[in-house]
């Protein structure tokens, strides 16, 4: 890493401008994932009207950060690590812009649901914790420029897609046992759907890091745990 | 895919494309007992650009008056090592140098046309190497103009004088008198840094041409040319070769932090 600053000190000035940006994003969309998932398990009214109210400040923090990118590579002609850390911004504030509308989307479902039915929320409030926790984990990457950490998360979204996939198999077994609960499972699987979606951004996210960082790519195939690619619930 | 490969690369060989132009090793530079260049090593592949980069007294324009042998005009400035051009040291004693020059041609950072008429400043440079008659001469000098782009801007005024062009139609000019002596190589020292944008367009335009037919070595401050022009790029630093890759290694991924540092704008 290179730690001098640059001798156009407002350059460096952008460059931070850029990172405060994204940092922001990164603590907002990781409030809207928490309060989304705590609308869902625990029913929390307030948190699922927070997590949407939150979506136009990320949306208008992802505007300003493009503006400034498309500025710095304007005026100052990047080149090297500024060229890919600039690319990278870009890519990552467009990921952590759909994580917010995803954390949304789950937040409106929450009030929708009726839980009456004696569904389980084990495996979701598994897949949610897991979900937060890498997200956290890619956004203090984002921050410390960690190569490690961003292959960490690449690595660990893998548990998510596997409890994606259990989790699609318990709720069709609700639905197959009573159809009243047909309603409320096909909400819960577009939760855990979103919360799948989630991980995917997120391993962008630690895809881009490292990149910038390293000026290496990841594999395009991220190794898959014991759930090969044609048992997954969708077709991709 | 491979098919395509194996033929292109077959295709080199024959053309002698896979031979560096130019090897230097272990090359050092003195202007009188300050050593300016730092045992270089590094090759310029045939037909391909090789940019060179650094800060102000990196060594890099003293390189480029090493390869042939520019510093012989100066007292005081030696050179040790090898710099092997068509199997022979260029620097050893006994090599034929105003030979040398006319195979290694150069073009400075401000054009500078003799004060004749375009058409002599082509044809006296060709005039001490080869006999051509009238018509042949003619020939030459319109297929060089047309080479760099000049021909329709100056074909109805061949007699007037070259120093009555524009700063970018001398640069030209210069860079078609060195390619009329039929050289090798090309060696270009900040050719654009006195030229508007525009100009400097069309010389670049005018490199990416003449690589197919000749080998160039390019010295420039500017990053982006190099990053447009170069094939590969060598980065100096204090009279060391710090670095040289392909230019999209360079520019997008650097291996030396000195390297990174210079060219995203952290020298201090």
């Amino acid at each position: 890493m290179t730690e001098a600053t640059h001798t156009v000190k407002s350059y460096e000035q952008e460059l931070e401008r850029l990172r405060g940006m994204m940092a922001r994003m990164g603590g907002l969309v990781e409030r809207q994932t928490a309060q989304a998932v705590k609308a869902v398990v625990e029913g929390d009214e307030e948190a699922a009207i927070e997590a949407p109210d939150l979506d136009p400040e990320v949306d208008e923090l992802e505007r300003e950060a493009e503006a400034l990118a498309i500025r710095i590579l304007a005026l100052r002609s990047p080149m090297a690590i500024d060229l890919r850390e600039i690319v990278a911004a870009l890519k990552i504030t467009g990921d952590l812009e759909r994580i917010g509308d995803y954390a949304a989307s789950i937040a409106r479902r929450a009030l929708k649901l009726d839980m009456d039915g004696g569904i389980s929320l084990i495996g979701l409030r598994s897949m949610g914790r897991l979900v937060q926790d890498n997200l956290r984990r890619a956004i203090d990457a984002l921050a410390a420029r960690d190569r490690d950490q961003a292959v960490a998360v690449w690595q660990a979204d893998t548990a998510v897609d596997e409890l994606y996939t259990a989790m699609f198999r318990e709720l069709m077994t609700y639905m197959m046992e009573d159809p009243r609960n047909i309603g409320s499972c096909i909400h819960l699987l577009f939760v855990a759907k979103n919360l799948e979606r989630i991980g995917d951004h997120t391993t962008n996210i630690a895809e881009r890091i490292y990149y910038a960082v390293t000026g290496e790519m990841l594999p395009s195939v991220r190794p898959r745990g014991g759930l090969g690619h044609s048992s997954s619930p969708d077709a991709r | 895919m491979s098919g395509t490969a194996v033929s292109e690369r077959a295709v080199a060989e024959k053309a002698g494309l896979d031979k560096p132009a130019i090897s230097v090793r272990n090359l050092d530079f003195y202007y009188g007992e300050n050593k300016a260049l730092r045992n270089i090593s590094m090759e310029f592949p045939t037909r391909k650009v090789t940019g060179m980069i650094g800060p102000s007294g990196c060594g890099k324009s003293t390189l480029l008056r090493v390869l042939n042998r520019m510093y012989d005009l100066y007292p005081g400035q030696r050179a040790t090592g090898e710099v092997m051009f068509d199997g022979r040291n260029v620097i050893a004693p006994g090599m034929d140098v105003n030979r040398l020059r006319a195979r290694v041609g150069m073009v400075f950072q401000k054009p500078t046309p003799f004060p004749m008429s375009i058409y002599d400043n082509i044809a006296f440079g060709v005039k001490l190497h080869e006999k051509l008659s009238r018509s042949e001469m003619d020939g030459r000098v319109e297929d060089v103009l047309r080479r760099v782009a000049l021909w329709g801007e100056v074909r109805d005024r061949l007699r007037a004088s070259a120093t009555a062009l524009s700063g970018g139609q001398q640069q030209r000019l210069c860079i078609a008198r060195t390619i009329a002596t039929r050289p090798e190589v090309v060696l270009l020292d900040e050719p654009t840094s006195a030229l508007d944008p525009v100009s400097t367009a069309r010389i670049e335009e005018l490199l990416d041409e003449l690589k197919k037919e000749f080998t160039i070595a390019i010295v420039t401050h500017n990053m982006q040319q190099a990053a447009r022009c170069a094939d590969q790029v060598a980065f100096f630093y204090l009279g060391e070769l710090i670095e040289m890759d392909s230019t999209d290694r360079i520019f997008t991924a650097p291996r030396e932090t000195r390297t990174q540092d210079y060219i995203t704008g952290r020298f201090g």
